[in-house]
């Protein structure tokens, strides 16, 4: 029997952002697919498979590191790093993927498709894909292969097939493109891992619910370290897993939650992925959002020096959340995330992705408002990065 | 019986070229045509599709400037916009009704959008006399099929074929020329759907030979062809040269 409606909600916000605008034949394997994950979540023994992987192969809990040497160089009493950069892996996208893969196992798929942007989804898709026994399918656009090579040959050497895509910029967008077109034609054999949370309805949920492990052991950290919560947390968000996952689990508490957007090198369009600002309501890869688009409809070009935030949809949930008010959207240049990565890097020893480079670059603003203590997602390492950081840093 | 629904892209070869091509389908006796809207993420479309859609934009073919060198044209089959969303909804439900007004758009058929989605813009859409016209996959089995019929109903044999029919998606995937041997599961399809709705159907996605569109017709249905026309015309073909050729059999 197939599921016949979704029964969570598909909508998010005052404004019902999100949505399922999917193309018919992919309706009934998401219907499916919500239904699925509906009854994973009430299997403790899924919840406990999932917690185990978490623990032995991702590595969870990951630490909270106190960051004392930044915070005092700009006069924050205490700087709190999230250390999504300890997973397996190297970035927070391993929890979604591993919990998507079980996820995929228990509805009898035998294969995966994944699209990725930074490559830090694909690699983790990858190596849930390696060790779950699970064929493997990355699509992946011809620019971010170029600027994050060393993830492409971590996913070959996993097993994973790696499509290059060609089309447009040849980033994340298309990659997008690419992977729901590909399980369209393989619906009935392979699960698709979205890596963010975006795209049709339930995958906003479900990313964000496999997620939000971070924000809820942050959480507890905070609480065992310095017996409060932070002042302010903070978080870069490119389709929003990573911002949502930090935190969601924090909105019912009363402090300043803040995600980073990527203003690339200008303001005008094309020149940055600044959805809040540039973008306005409309529908992208099946769901409806904060998108930089042009006076036609047709989706705008982006830039940044950072592959993963490169997307020019910010996630409905967190759009929804920033329209409401309880999330400040704020914005990063290239120049300021490069900088960044420098100052964790000689005060702490601490090589940051470039993702999360981008929240770091909000720190100066953070004490400048008067924020004493800080969370801060840092969501990936930068080993991927060297080359852009030898060549724009010159070292 | 509608012998064939051909597909172009709106823009590819040219806007210019347009009303010339309508004209020549309408006067091969072509009663009902999609007319791409082209979009800069056409994730249905393969990679032709993709091409042609891509070439339009480029060439500057929007929206608004389709729309605009659709009105007032008479010499045309009735026309389907075949898009996706956001460009839509971008325009409005009242500008567009504005917009299709003074064309032979007949109805819509918009990839991406479920009719649970955008229920306000689709009921004003079809109380103006422009109905969304329901596509049924692989996927969609007779149960959710019979909903899909009902919530986007046939709006009765007084009205052209062109906001009758139902879409039915030969294969799994993505628009394209493709290899369709086996048409037997799409036979069954036909068959059973027929046997729950009397309206017209049309089968596409992957036919492109005079064979597949023979063997369609021999189901009671109408054949698509779409990216072998895309093709074919962005190839310097003549419309009527590709047409004719597959509307018997």
């Amino acid at each position: 029997m197939h599921a016949t409606e979704f029964l969570l909600p598909t909508r998010f916000g005052t404004g019902g952002l999100g949505g399922c605008y999917a193309p018919e034949t992919l309706m009934q394997p998401l219907l499916d697919l919500e239904e699925a994950f509906r009854m994973a979540l009430d299997d403790p023994s899924f919840r406990v498979e999932l917690k185990s992987e978490l623990r032995h192969f991702v590595g969870r809990p990951t630490p909270l590191t106190s960051a004392t040497r930044l915070a005092a160089k700009f006069g924050l009493q205490g700087l709190f790093l999230k250390r999504e950069d300890l997973t397996h892996t190297g970035a927070h996208k391993i929890n979604n993927a591993m919990a998507q893969a079980l996820l995929a196992r228990r509805m009898g798929k035998s294969e995966i498709i994944a699209e990725t942007g930074a490559g830090q989804h694909g690699v983790a898709a990858a190596a849930a894909c390696a060790r779950l026994g699970l064929k493997c399918t990355v699509y992946m656009g011809v620019t971010d292969m170029a600027r994050q090579a060393p993830n492409v040959a971590r996913m070959r050497l996993f097993g994973t097939k790696v499509v290059p895509v060609e089309a447009g910029q040849g980033t994340l967008k298309e990659a997008v493109n690419e992977a729901l077109r590909a399980w369209a034609a393989r619906c009935d054999k392979a699960h698709y891992i979205l890596g963010s949370a975006l795209g049709p309805h339930p995958f906003p949920t479900m990313v964000r619910t496999f997620q939000t492990v971070i924000g809820e052991e942050a959480r507890a950290q905070m609480l065992e370290q310095t017996v409060s919560l932070p002042d302010a947390v903070i978080a870069c968000a490119g389709g929003g897993s990573n911002g949502l996952g930090l935190l969601v689990p924090f909105l019912g508490d009363d402090l300043h939650r803040f995600a980073v957007e990527a203003g690339g090198h200008g303001s005008a369009l094309g020149e940055h992925a600044a959805r809040l600002d540039g973008g306005r309501l409309g529908v992208l890869h099946g769901c409806k959002t904060l998108l930089l688009q042009d006076q036609h409809g047709h989706t705008a070009e982006t830039a940044s020096i950072s592959a993963g935030l490169d997307y020019p949809a910010l996630g409905p949930e967190l759009a929804a959340l920033a329209l409401d008010g309880k999330i400040e959207v704020l914005r990063a240049s290239d120049a300021q995330a490069l900088e960044a990565a420098q100052w964790l890097c000689e005060s702490e020893g601490i090589l940051p992705a470039l993702e999360s480079s981008h929240a770091l670059a909000l720190l100066p603003e953070l004490a400048k408002r008067g924020f004493a203590t800080v969370l801060l997602g840092l969501s990936g390492r930068g080993d991927k990065d060297l080359s852009t950081y030898q060549s724009k840093l010159g070292i | 019986m509608n012998k064939l629904l051909p597909f172009i892209m709106a823009g590819d070869p040219s806007l210019a070229a347009l009303p010339q091509l309508l004209a020549e389908a309408k006067a091969l006796g072509i009663e009902a045509l999609e007319i791409g809207l082209p979009h800069s993420d056409p994730i249905a479309d393969g990679p032709v599709l993709q091409a042609a859609a891509h070439r339009a934009i480029q060439r500057g073919a929007t929206p608004l400037r389709v729309l605009e060198m659709l009105a007032g044209l008479t010499e045309s089959p009735d026309l389907i916009l075949f898009t996706y969303l956001n460009p839509l909804l971008q325009i409005g439900a009242d500008r567009l009704l504005d917009l299709l007004w003074p064309t032979p758009v007949k109805a819509l058929l918009v990839v991406d959008l479920p009719d649970s989605e955008e229920a306000e813009f689709e009921a004003k859409l079809r109380t103006a006399g422009f109905p969304m016209i329901p596509l049924l996959s692989p996927t969609t089995d007779i149960e959710r099929a019979k909903g899909l019929l009902e919530r986007r109903p046939d709006p009765g044999p007084g009205h052209p074929f062109a906001q009758r029919f139902a879409y039915v998606v030969a294969r799994l995937g993505v628009t394209g020329t493709g290899d369709t041997t086996d048409l037997a599961p799409v036979r069954e399809r036909v068959a059973a759907l027929k046997a729950i709705s009397d309206r017209p159907l049309a089968v596409g996605f992957g036919l492109s030979d005079s064979a597949a569109m023979a063997e369609v017709r021999a189901m009671g249905a109408t054949p698509v062809i779409g990216s072998a026309l895309v093709q074919a015309l962005a190839n310097g073909g003549g419309l009527v040269d590709i047409l004719r050729s597959r509307m018997n059999g």
